[in-house]
């Protein structure tokens, strides 16, 4: 099965080397949010080393969720151009695709995430160190993201476009993640939401890694991750309906 | 010698809908098998039944012996596809394309590197090998699909309506091809498509109407069902020519086109124009030998058929 998930891999990394504007579109949030909303915010929020500083690590995990998550959603277009049909009428089925996809949304994950993490020594102090441990936490919180996509994409029939998935599925997750805001001085409800929110807990682990103030124990975080990833996997490999896929919405009624 | 396929009652429903009612089907290795009917006749969840992709809802199916519910895999391995709408990323270049279709074959290393050049010699692609595939022709695009299909070697190969939209020169070259790899490799094949001419090369056809078979045997013997003779008739006269015909114990069918009136006859050429002299009213009187055309519209439209 290895050749099967090498393809899948090598397939989805050379996509991305054709769709520069989505690679670049996918970095360009994360900028916009902390240079742009960021300032805004500069001025009414003073911590310690400004707002900046702050939402860095929470850009970091925006880079790696989007990258990671609309990779594993691509899962369902595929099903558009006869692809998908390829995947799961191959010896390996299901298992190679999945997998596959895992893989390499957690590599386009982890790359997006990285071109940020290695712009971070604009707001941040860091130390080679600090990288080496913001590329570990990267590659965690991408396959996380990436896990989660795929199990988006197990529920999803199909998707109208990416920028209907970005607005349902992956700014409500990240507004009602500490990204941008601390936990701890949310009122309850938001608390409460944030504290059941997968994205929380990367942008918690980045903080970790790149010595930002953590909310959360290392522990809990690395726990938290690990549980997302092989939970959504486990529920997108059975949710999966193949025979949905292959003959759609319209033929089953 | 074990069946290329062996379908025993096979049937799915969508929901209410019967898609495919009971098929038999046993073809034997290297045959050419043509599935022919109208929309919605069953064509296409016949093949994907038998590609592994949907559950049967009755019956069971076996390819080269690997059932292809409880053996799927071993089912698989023995299979190359081309669907309705081609299998290729327009996004990869045409090698990059096989490639990855090779490697979903577990090909990996030299072996990937040595089907894939081959795959692209035996379809002309190589000088196109690094056109990304959205830039080709869909004749093209065709062609790069069933390399796709046929680069793992596959013992049998479904086709399910190949030259849809395909001119004439590109609709030759995937028949040209198709012949080859049946020919240097034994390949079975079965294929759909909504073209007779198609069909007539096939040594088996198989007529699907509202889910099941109508007719199945060779082009020859489903022409031979129509009779000797077919005699296409227009005008005033029609009615009463259909009437001596079935009087006389000639008819075996009537497909009514338009205005036009085919007649199975079982009768040579000559006696039937002899016949139709007594008819001066008909506006058009056509002799001819019966086409795979009249067979598939005698056993499709089975309410306009007359059976003997």
């Amino acid at each position: 099965m290895i050749h099967a998930i090498a393809g899948i891999v090598i397939r989805d990394l050379h996509r991305l080397t054709r769709q520069r504007g989505r690679f670049i579109g996918g970095l360009a949030r994360p900028f916009l949010w902390v240079f742009l909303v960021g300032a805004g915010f500069e001025g009414i929020a003073r911590t310690g080393d400004g707002y900046r500083a702050f939402a860095y690590p929470g850009g970091i995990a925006m880079a790696a969720l989007f990258g990671g998550m609309l990779t594993g959603i691509s899962t369902v277009y595929d099903r558009e151009f006869g692809m998908l049909r390829l995947l799961l009428a191959s010896p390996f089925g299901v298992r190679a695709a999945l997998l596959g996809r895992l893989v390499s949304a957690t590599l386009v994950g982890t790359a997006q995430g990285t071109v940020v993490l290695a712009l971070a020594p604009l707001v941040l102090p860091m130390s080679p160190a600090r990288f080496a441990t913001g590329l570990l936490a990267l590659v965690l919180v991408s396959a996380a993201s990436a896990a989660l996509g795929l199990l988006v994409a197990s529920r999803l029939a199909s998707v109208d476009s990416f920028g209907g998935v970005i607005n349902v599925v992956l700014f409500p997750l990240l507004f009602t993640s500490g990204a941008f805001y601390p936990v701890a001085t949310m009122p309850p409800l938001l608390r409460a939401a944030a504290s059941a929110n997968p994205i929380t807990y990367m942008v918690d682990l980045l903080r970790h890694a790149l010595a930002r103030d953590p909310e959360f124990a290392l522990s809990a975080d690395l726990t938290v991750l690990a549980a997302t990833a092989v939970v959504s996997l486990i529920i997108a490999a059975v949710g999966f309906d193949p025979e949905r896929r292959i003959i759609g919405k319209k033929a089953q009624r | 010698m074990t069946a290329a396929i062996s379908a025993i009652g096979l049937g799915r429903d969508y929901a209410d809908q019967r898609a495919l009612v009971h098929l038999d089907l046993e073809v034997a290795p290297g045959g050419l098998v043509g599935l022919l009917g109208p929309n919605g006749a069953g064509k296409t969840t016949t093949m994907l039944l038998l590609a592994t992709l949907l559950a049967p809802t009755r019956g069971t199916a076996a390819l080269f012996g690997h059932d292809v519910v409880a053996a799927r895999a071993a089912a698989r391995r023995t299979l190359g596809l081309v669907f309705q709408e081609p299998s290729i990323d327009g996004l990869l270049t045409v090698e990059e394309n096989l490639r990855f279709a090779g490697r979903l074959q577990d090909l990996g290393g030299a072996a990937l590197t040595t089907a894939v050049h081959d795959a692209m010699q035996r379809t002309g692609l190589l000088e196109k090998r690094d056109v990304r595939a959205a830039r080709l022709s869909g004749g093209w695009r065709r062609l790069v699909d069933v390399a796709r299909a046929t680069l793992h070697h596959p013992q049998l190969l479904m086709l399910d309506e190949p030259t849809v939209g395909l001119d004439p020169e590109h609709r030759d070259a995937l028949w040209h091809f198709l012949a080859d790899e049946r020919r240097t490799r034994g390949t079975t094949i079965l294929f759909s498509t909504h073209y007779l001419e198609e069909a007539e090369p096939a040594d088996r056809v198989l007529l699907l109407a509202r889910g099941s078979a109508v007719a199945d045997g060779t082009p020859a013997q489903l022409q031979a069902g129509v009779g000797a003779t077919v005699v296409e008739i227009e005008g005033p006269d029609t009615a009463a020519a259909i009437d001596r015909f079935r009087q006389t114990g000639a008819l075996t069918t009537t497909i009514t086109r338009q205005r036009t009136v085919r007649l199975g006859l079982r009768l040579e050429a000559a006696a039937a124009s002899h016949a139709l002299g007594d008819f001066p009213a008909l506006t058009r009187r056509v002799v001819r030998p019966p086409t795979l055309d009249d067979a598939y519209y005698a056993a499709t439209r089975a309410g306009d058929a007359e059976t003997p």
